[in-house]
């Protein structure tokens, strides 16, 4: 199978990009960006043909395509890889707005291709087992969630609103809610959101705090923000705690890690041995692919996860709760 | 495609029969055990075949390799018995309980052509991989000192075989050889030996053992072993050098931790931590042994270190008994 990279602005192209080379019977063939020096290098590293200009890779006999452009980018270039026939493995967030969200699933559907988001974390390993052991019936009925999505602030085009479509509050939310609604089977009946910009001089907000109710009756509330400070030992966290009615449980999702105190580097670090959660997302996408399968993580899965982090700023600026 | 038979259908034979379940490149086809009731349903779960005797075994199946779980003072009769048959011998660590033994293990093999692999698992396990590699590429500088703990509640077994010094050889032999080999591995020949243990001194289960270690690099480490805890088992680890420290410990770096209400029908709660991976660090291992029988290729553990481990386990146990400290090698000033 060939597969193209559109766009390295996003950085998980380049593990994506790793993981594309680990896996048999899949060839890289062309990575595609309208940064010239970043796309040179990328096909440097990756020892592939590069175009500036993401149409013609769409042009070439690839069968898919991995869409990492900047979140606003994602719509026009999912739709024109529709188009083109090419599958579509597309970075989080979905798209900016609902609107896009909606074109980009009706372009794949209409053009019978798999468009599946990357929720990498649907791919790690302790996230698996909770999901296992609560369709398992082991925690009984959950009735309470409590997550969290912290990081550090990646600057660049992240936090300018018209590329990124906002900041921590929505790169740092739709994560957890896929894993809060592929836990729970429900969707997010109510939000209620405070969002702030508290952690640098930037015109985007940079820290949240999400309350949230589920259909299904359970509660639950996430941070989303960029709090880590430079010193904190490693980039930020997913970390869920579960209540249910026969038990509570807690899952880190990166706690498999050493500590490591480098003077070389004055920085106290986490160096994480645990399974890589990326390689699962790519080969998973890969084999939705070549079966023809519905993907696991589909476009909808991106729309609501969307639809709550976008609810989510309406809710801080109305200051009060937002019905979806 | 090679052909397996599991010795021992204890709590090592019943981790590597799944680990066998799971592999393209080898299949469990036979289950030796003494015990009927545990050897059959072992046997069983995996659709293999229980039997009371090994030659039995190699007399109605087609077998290439066997793999020994039985309790370690027994490795040495299977060992041999299934090299003179001319099968591969896959074995639980320690190797033995005496040089003598793993040199007439070793020296039978070699004699009629088959391989011989010990399982020192913790050269598998993601967490000792990634420090071995850090310390190679130099993250921490030159080492100077390291710590190692590995330790629990005393292990329940077919016999109550790990209480007798002669068939378990103790806690030094039987657990703390697992730290002997990773720091062998990761920093190289080991030259003097002083240690102290409850072993003869208090009730075997109680066992717990200290111990030093000085490496012909200079490298000073501290292994800490223990059946003394009244439950579960945990591993932690500190590296120290010139320019940083590794730290590890299982216990923080679990990534599960689940707390189950007590059922209405009796069942008390309990609190299970997990810290799970798609494939078990002893599955890793099995492939790894497989592969390595099917290409030629040589292992990431070889019998001569599972000996070299034992040397260090019994010179422990030597400084032990005596309150001397026991050269290994000479260099070290
Ligand atoms: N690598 C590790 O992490 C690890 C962990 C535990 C044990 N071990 C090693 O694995 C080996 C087995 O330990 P275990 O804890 O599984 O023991 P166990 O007592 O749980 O199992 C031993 C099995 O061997 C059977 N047996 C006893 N005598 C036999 C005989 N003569 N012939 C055939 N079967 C016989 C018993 O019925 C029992 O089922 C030991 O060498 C031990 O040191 C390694």
């Amino acid at each position: 199978m060939k597969v193209g990279i559109i766009s390295f602005a996003h950085m998980h192209a380049y593990s994506y990009a790793t993981c594309l080379k680990q896996l048999d019977n899949v060839e890289l063939v062309a990575v595609a960006d309208d940064n010239p020096l970043r796309v040179t290098e990328a096909a440097k590293q990756f020892g592939c043909a590069y175009y500036s200009d993401y149409r013609e890779l769409l042009a070439t006999d690839v069968d898919a395509v991995v869409v990492c452009t900047e979140n606003a980018k994602h719509a026009d270039v999912v739709v024109d890889a529709a188009k083109a026939g090419k599958h579509v493995l597309c970075e989080k967030p979905i798209a900016t707005t609902l609107d896009d969200a909606h074109r980009m699933i009706d372009a794949c559907r209409e053009h019978g291709v798999i468009l599946q988001i990357a929720f990498p974390v649907r791919f790690n390993t302790p996230m698996r087992r909770v999901k296992q052991m609560i369709d398992e019936g082991q925690l009984g009925r959950i009735v309470a969630m409590r997550g969290t999505n912290r990081g550090q602030n990646p600057g660049g085009w992240f936090v300018q609103k018209e590329l990124s479509g906002g900041g921590a509050v929505l790169d740092h939310t739709v994560h957890v809610i896929d894993i809060m609604r592929w836990y729970l089977n429900s969707e997010v009946k109510e939000v209620y959101a405070e969002v702030d910009t508290r952690f640098s001089d930037i015109a985007c907000d940079d820290c949240g705090l999400l309350m949230l109710e589920f259909e299904n009756g359970v509660i639950a509330s996430h941070d989303p923000s960029w709090s880590r400070s430079e010193t904190f030992p490693t980039w930020g966290d997913v970390t869920l705690e579960i209540v249910g009615t026969q038990g509570v449980t807690r899952v880190d999702a990166f706690a498999q890690h050493l500590t490591v105190y480098s003077d070389l580097d004055n920085k106290v670090k986490h160096d994480f041995w645990g399974d890589e959660m990326d390689l699962g997302l790519v080969a998973d996408f890969i084999s939705c692919v070549r079966e023809g399968r519905t993907p696991s993580i589909t476009g909808e899965d991106g729309l609501r996860a969307l639809q709550v982090a976008l609810a989510a700023y309406e809710s801080a600026r109305l200051r009060k709760p937002v019905r979806l | 495609m090679l052909n397996v038979v599991v010795v021992g259908a204890g709590t090592m034979g019943t981790v590597h029969a799944e680990a066998y379940q799971r592999m393209t490149q080898a299949r469990l086809v036979a289950v030796v055990d003494i015990r009927e009731d545990v050897g059959t349903a072992l046997a069983d779960r995996y659709g293999a075949r229980h039997y009371l005797r090994l030659e039995d075994a190699l007399l109605q199946e087609d077998v290439q390799v066997v793999d020994v779980c039985v309790p370690t003072y027994l490795h040495r009769g299977y060992v041999e018995q299934a090299a003179r048959a001319k099968k591969h011998v896959i074995c639980e660590k320690p190797i033995a309980l005496t040089a003598e033994d793993a040199n007439a293990m070793m020296e039978v093999c070699a004699r009629e052509g088959v391989r011989l692999l010990i399982g020192h698992v913790v050269r598998f396990f993601p967490e000792y991989q990634r420090a071995h590699h850090l310390v190679q590429l130099g993250a921490v500088g030159p080492v100077g000192t390291v710590r190692t703990f590995r330790g629990g509640a005393f292990p329940i077994a077919w016999n109550d075989w790990y209480a007798s010094a002669d068939k378990s050889g103790t806690l030094i032999t039987d657990l703390c050889i697992h730290d002997f080999d990773f720091l062998r591995w990761t920093f190289g020949e080991v030259a003097r030996v002083y240690a102290k243990s409850l072993w003869k001194q208090a009730f075997n289960r109680m066992d717990h053992a200290l111990v030093s270690l000085r490496f012909s690099s200079g490298v000073i480490a501290h292994v800490e072993g223990t059946w003394a805890a009244p439950s579960g088992f945990r591993t932690a680890f500190e590296i120290a050098g010139t320019g940083g420290i590794i730290q590890h410990a299982s216990d923080e770096a679990t990534s599960i931790h689940t707390d189950l209400r007590a059922s209405e029908s009796g069942t008390t709660g309990v609190a299970v931590p997990e810290s799970p991976l798609v494939k078990s660090p002893y599955q890793v291992e099995l492939e790894h042994f497989i592969d390595c029988l099917i290409t030629g290729h040589t292992p990431l553990v070889t019998a001569e270190d599972a000996y070299e481990a034992l040397r260090i386990s019994l010179a422990a146990l030597q400084s032990v008994q005596t309150g001397e400290p026991v050269f290994l090698r000479e260099g070290l000033q």
